[in-house]
């Protein structure tokens, strides 16, 4: 049998050679068989070289021919067996998607942080500058500059805590509240003052669902040459809005503080039921959430501040983090702000 | 202040009696309503009987036969309850009537005799808890009203909160004065005219403190017969949750309700000699008060002394040994005005919070004094009989004179805006009682019932509160650019970089036990001290974060965690004055960590890192990458409380700005904590100042070489030596530098560090013999600090 008859029928019987191959490995086997040096195509191959001139062309053409079918009917089959291959590769890599098996860390803000800087946001974005301010603190700022009297009893040792520090006549104590900040920014700064002091404040409360010996305030103080008593309700109630939802509507209620005048509360709509719908979690039937105090600048806290009450006009305003979080979010007790439990932090990433 | 709305219409013909509109009312002239009770007549038919006759049940020992006359002629009732005889007036259910519980009333025959109807008891009535006897009523009650009439129900109780500065609002008078106000109608005071015999009360009264006495009226009442108030008294008192004692006693809180002036009523008699003497205390004087207590005096207290010593408690409480009993036939009454921070330090003192310390505290009009005396005079006398003598005491130490304000429109305008005219102002003003004369400024006069009115501002709020808060609108004043400081900012960043690394934020009290500080490294001194602490353990200020940090991964890893990391932004406290003011402590603001556990980190090697030093430092160069903090450079320390081979301080142009490291096992295991705690704890100031931001520079576009190095070096020398001065022989060319192997175990007191040095030219392709050079120059570079190439 000559070569070329050798040849026609190695590429004859090729094709059920590759097709025979079931994977790459086979397939391997079926090429070296077909191609390898032993193959009819190999020995071809490197017989031609002793070949009669005249036939070598003829054979050669040939032996193109074969590589080029047969190497053409194994790429095509390792193409199939490829894909078959890495589709049984992927199945064999399935995971179990519902199995948390790596954790990227990820921590969380406190909650108190986190309603400090929802409601900072929110003045900011009303052009407000964030203050804060020594949390010991002389009296002077704490009460007198915010016209505290002599012998209010939130002055008396069973309210205030006090540090044994300086002079007698400098008196140091623990801030019961966020306003002296007020009161120092102001001493420095000329209207228009637009800010907000978020910080920690203390009081001798025994810790129970409702009291901590230290907490924290948000006190917001606007002095401006055009300042009205609507405006205060106007940013109370943009705040409110903000944090609250869309739907929120405010009130104000007469109150008394001795740093503002005329002084109010501000009542939030309820979030929850829409308005007083009874037994209510959030605001049990009230329909209002009691919130924060407020009023305009009192003119004594202006002229202490070194301000002319008839030339300008201001508000201010102090809510409690802790509370608005308890509201917001149906905490029961104040005691978890402190615990640091992180089945209770993380619940709030 | 509990007002019953009944009660409340005797002074005010009030437009509505609706719940919820006057909680309106209330809420907005700022008296707030915490509570409102309703009482409601559980009950009908019954009616106000006299019981005309008793005689024993024929068969039975326990019940009686009794005639009671509703109205219309004696009809027989038998009865089970013994505390009544012939005369009592109690209350009659006629057959038909329906008692609580739907309990229904008629016609019965009770062991063969007849019974009309039945006699009850408060119980039965739904009024209170006894049920040991008839509820009787008491001689001076309608025969055959019905008994709704008598206790007034159905009746409203509103509870309301009325803020420290209106002493006025403390009484029936005032909240009818703030309503008619609202409401704009008319109010008054029922009219009780007091008439006198001839004849001065025996009683001087010399005031020697006249600072805290502003006035004291007294006046004597004659032939009183003690006994118990009318029901009518009784029954208010009890809506306003004050017990009855007698009818003068009850007199004088009665008219205290009223009028917002409280009483005092003295047994004549029983005031040793005859003068009453106002002044401050000797110190350990002892008074006992109508409570049966024993108070030892202070030098400040004001008492009013007879000649045997002090008898009464100024505004306050009286004294039991003058107090009226029920043998008292002649009554001084006191109405008197005191200093109002005197009775606030006074009643806290002794804790004597009474009805009229809290009036006293806040201010009481001094011209009520004697209105206040008058009224209750003349209500003994309609209670108890007697007569009043028609000379009485009446020392003003202090006259009070109404005070003018003027108020300028403009700023009534400024405050509340532009709608406000003069008319409206005036009207408002003169509403609550004030006298207003036109022009502009007003000239307005306050009276002296009102002594948080002083001042302009004080009149805006009066107007605010009447025209009503809920009828302004709400502006959005336009401010200039605000926003958040760069130190704000980065505040921001630090707290999203810790959080993103897994660390939850804590809030821990500033407060310290010294025992907890020990083991942390501080002693007692310069502790800053509370003079007052809630409790003597939290009497110390903190002067280190750690303590409370670790605190809260004991308590959640007892509480069944096992990987907790936290940090938290607090201020820490020491005796150092203030650097910015001296007068303060100082006071500066920290960030601190600590974790324990696994942390879900990639460790050197690729395998979740167990928690120890290295976790501070890797949390710290991560922190470092956030805020741009490579100008703070880290360096092996040993900081009391810390790891002292596991741990290092933070130094920023050579001043110590913080640690970070491993706790010290002995801290640990004080803290009841197992297993490494990775801590550090920084002076935020100076990480969060500003960094220049860096200029950018191109990534070269060229092919990288890598190649490793391995080097044996003495296991206490340290690798960022060894990386700088190999990565400074390589020069330019070097792009990064990294450890990706530690060995320790190398032998004879040595460690092997593997680096992966990657070199890139940004102009041109490296060839091999651009590289062979620098890795040759490492090598030489690495052997000056005693590191030998590992054979390869």
């Amino acid at each position: 049998m000559d070569a070329v008859q050798s040849l026609d029928e190695a590429i004859e019987s090729a094709s059920t050679a590759v097709e025979s191959a079931d994977d790459l490995e086979q397939l391997a086997a079926v090429e070296t068989s077909l191609l390898g040096p032993d193959s009819v195509v190999g020995v071809v191959r490197k017989s031609m070289g002793r070949l009669d001139p005249q036939e070598r062309p003829k054979v050669g053409a040939k032996l193109n021919e074969a590589s080029v079918a047969i190497g053409g009917l194994l790429d095509s089959r390792r193409s199939v067996l490829e894909v078959e291959e890495e589709s049984r590769r992927l199945a064999d890599e399935k995971i179990d998607v519902t199995l948390e098996s790596i954790t990227i860390p990820s921590g969380v803000k406190h909650l108190v942080q986190k309603v400090i800087d929802d409601t900072v946001d929110i003045f900011v974005g009303l052009g407000y500058q964030v203050a804060s301010g020594p949390e010991a603190e002389l009296a002077f700022y704490n009460f007198d500059a915010l016209n505290t009297p002599p012998d209010h009893p939130s002055r008396w040792d069973s309210d205030t805590m006090y540090l044994d520090f300086g002079d007698p006549g400098d008196e140091v104590l623990l801030r019961t509240q966020t306003s002296p900040v007020q009161a120092r920014w102001m001493e420095s700064h000329d209207p228009p003052v637009y800010i907000v002091v978020p910080g920690r404040t203390y009081r001798k409360d025994t810790i129970d669902a409702t009291h901590l010996p230290v907490f924290h305030q948000i006190e917001g103080l606007a002095v401006d040459s055009n300042l009205q008593f609507s405006d205060l309700k106007g940013t109370l109630l943009h705040w409110a809005r903000e944090f609250f939802g869309p739907q929120s509507e405010v009130r104000l209620r007469p109150h008394f503080f001795p740093f503002t005048e005329p002084s109010a509360e501000l009542d939030v709509s309820c979030f929850s039921c829409d308005g007083g719908q009874p037994g209510c979690r959030v605001c049990g039937g009230a329909g209002w959430l009691e919130l924060l105090g407020c009023g305009m600048v009192d003119p004594f806290v202006l002229e202490t501040a070194g301000y002319d009450p008839y030339e300008v006009s201001g508000f201010a305003f102090g809510m409690g983090p802790e509370r608005l979080a308890m509201v917001r979010y149906g905490i029961d007790s104040m005691k978890h702000f402190i615990e640091n439990d992180v089945r209770f932090l993380r619940q709030f990433g | 202040m509990k007002v019953p709305l009944r009660w409340l219409q005797e002074f005010i013909d009030l437009p509505t009696t609706d719940v919820d509109e006057l909680t309106y009312a209330f809420d907005f002239l700022g008296l707030t309503v915490e509570g409102v009770e309703e009482h409601v007549a559980g009950w009908s038919d019954v009616f106000v009987g006299k019981v005309t006759d008793i005689q024993p049940h024929p068969d039975a020992d326990k019940i009686r036969v009794c005639q009671v006359d509703v109205g219309n002629g004696p009809s027989q009732i038998i009865c089970g309850a013994w505390n009544f005889g012939v005369g009592a007036v109690v209350p009659v259910a006629v057959p038909g009537a329906i008692l609580p519980g739907d309990f229904q009333i008629g016609q019965r025959t009770i062991r063969g005799v007849e019974s009309n109807g039945m006699i009850c008891s408060e119980q039965e009535l739904g009024l209170g808890e006894d049920h040991a006897g008839i509820l009787v009523l008491g001689d001076d009650i309608e025969i055959g009203v019905r008994l709704e009439d008598v206790l007034e129900v159905p009746d409203v109780v509103f509870e309301l909160d009325v803020t420290p500065n209106r002493p006025d609002a403390l009484s029936i008078m005032g909240v009818a004065r703030d309503l008619a106000a609202w409401f704009d109608i008319e109010h008054h005071v029922p009219s009780l005219p007091m008439t006198t015999v001839p004849g001065a009360t025996s009683i001087e009264v010399d005031i020697e403190d006249t600072h805290g006495c502003r006035r004291f009226t007294a006046r004597e009442i004659q032939g009183v017969e003690i006994g118990p108030s009318p029901f009518k008294v009784r029954h208010r008192l009890h809506k306003v949750g004050v017990r009855s004692i007698s009818n003068v006693v009850d007199v004088t809180n009665y008219v205290m309700f009223e009028l917002g002036h409280p009483l005092h009523a003295f047994d004549a008699d029983s005031i040793v000699g005859d003068r009453l003497v106002v002044k401050r205390a000797d110190a350990g004087e002892k008074l006992v008060t109508l409570d049966g207590e024993e108070r030892a005096l202070v030098a400040e207290d004001l008492i009013i002394y007879d000649e045997d010593g002090p008898t009464s408690m100024s505004g306050t409480m009286g004294g039991e040994r003058s107090e009226v009993s029920d043998t008292t036939s002649r009554v001084l009454m006191e109405a008197a005005s005191w200093d109002p921070p005197t009775i606030m330090r006074m009643w806290r003192r002794y804790d004597l919070r009474s009805e009229a310390a809290t009036r006293f505290e806040r201010g009481v009009d001094p011209s009520l004094a004697d209105v206040a005396n008058q009224r209750a005079s003349a209500m003994v006398v309609a209670l108890s009989g007697g007569e009043v003598l028609e000379g009485a005491v009446d020392v003003v130490t202090t006259p009070m004179e109404p005070l003018q304000v003027s108020l300028a429109m403009k700023y009534v305008r400024r405050i509340l805006g532009d709608g406000f005219d003069e008319s409206q102002v005036s009207d408002i003003l003169t509403r609550l009682g004030m006298t207003v004369e036109a022009g502009d400024p007003l000239a307005v006069t306050v009276p002296t019932f009102r002594p948080d009115l002083t001042r302009d501002a004080d009149l805006i709020e009066e107007v605010a509160r009447i025209h009503g808060f809920d009828k302004f609108d709400a502006t959005l004043p336009t401010g200039p650019a605000g926003g958040l400081t760069v130190e704000q900012k980065r505040s921001r960043e630090l707290v999203e970089a810790l959080t993103a690394a897994g660390l939850d934020q804590a809030i821990n009290l500033p407060f310290v036990n010294p025992v907890d500080l020990e083991p942390l490294g501080y002693g007692d001194a310069d502790l800053l001290t509370v003079n007052n602490p809630l409790r003597e353990e939290e009497s110390k200020l903190r002067p280190t974060m750690l303590a409370g940090l670790l605190s809260s991964l004991r308590y959640n890893l007892s509480h069944g965690a096992a990987d907790v990391g936290f940090f938290e932004i607090g201020r820490v406290f020491s005796t150092e004055p203030n650097v910015e003011d001296p007068r303060l402590p100082a006071q500066t603001d920290r960030l601190a960590w600590a974790v324990v556990g696994g942390t879900g980190m990639r460790g050197l090697s690729g395998a979740t890192h167990q928690v120890d030093g290295s976790t501070s430092l890797a949390l710290w160069r991560h922190l470092s990458r956030r805020l741009d903090l490579d100008d703070v450079a880290i360096e092996a320390a040993a900081p009391a409380g810390y790891h002292p081979g596991r741990s290092a301080s933070l130094t920023l142009r050579g001043e110590t700005i913080g640690h970070v490291g491993e706790l010290a096992p002995a801290a640990a295991r004080h803290y009841e904590i197992s297993g490494r705690v990775a801590v550090a704890e920084i002076d935020l100031g100076p990480i969060l100042t500003e960094r220049a931001p860096a200029l950018a520079s191109a990534p070269s576009v060229y092919p990288f070489v890598d190649f490793d190095l391995s080097f044996l070096i003495s296991i206490d020398q340290q690798a960022q030596p060894l990386l700088e001065v190999t990565v400074a022989a390589g020069g330019d060319l070097v792009e990064s530098a990294r450890v990706f192997d530690e060995f320790p175990g190398a032998g004879d007191g040595q460690k092997a560090l593997a680096i992966r040095y990657r070199l890139r030219a940004g102009d041109r392709t490296l060839t091999n013999d651009e590289v062979a050079p620098v890795r040759q120059a490492m090598i030489e570079a690495a052997d000056g600090l005693g590191a030998v190439l590992r054979g390869v």
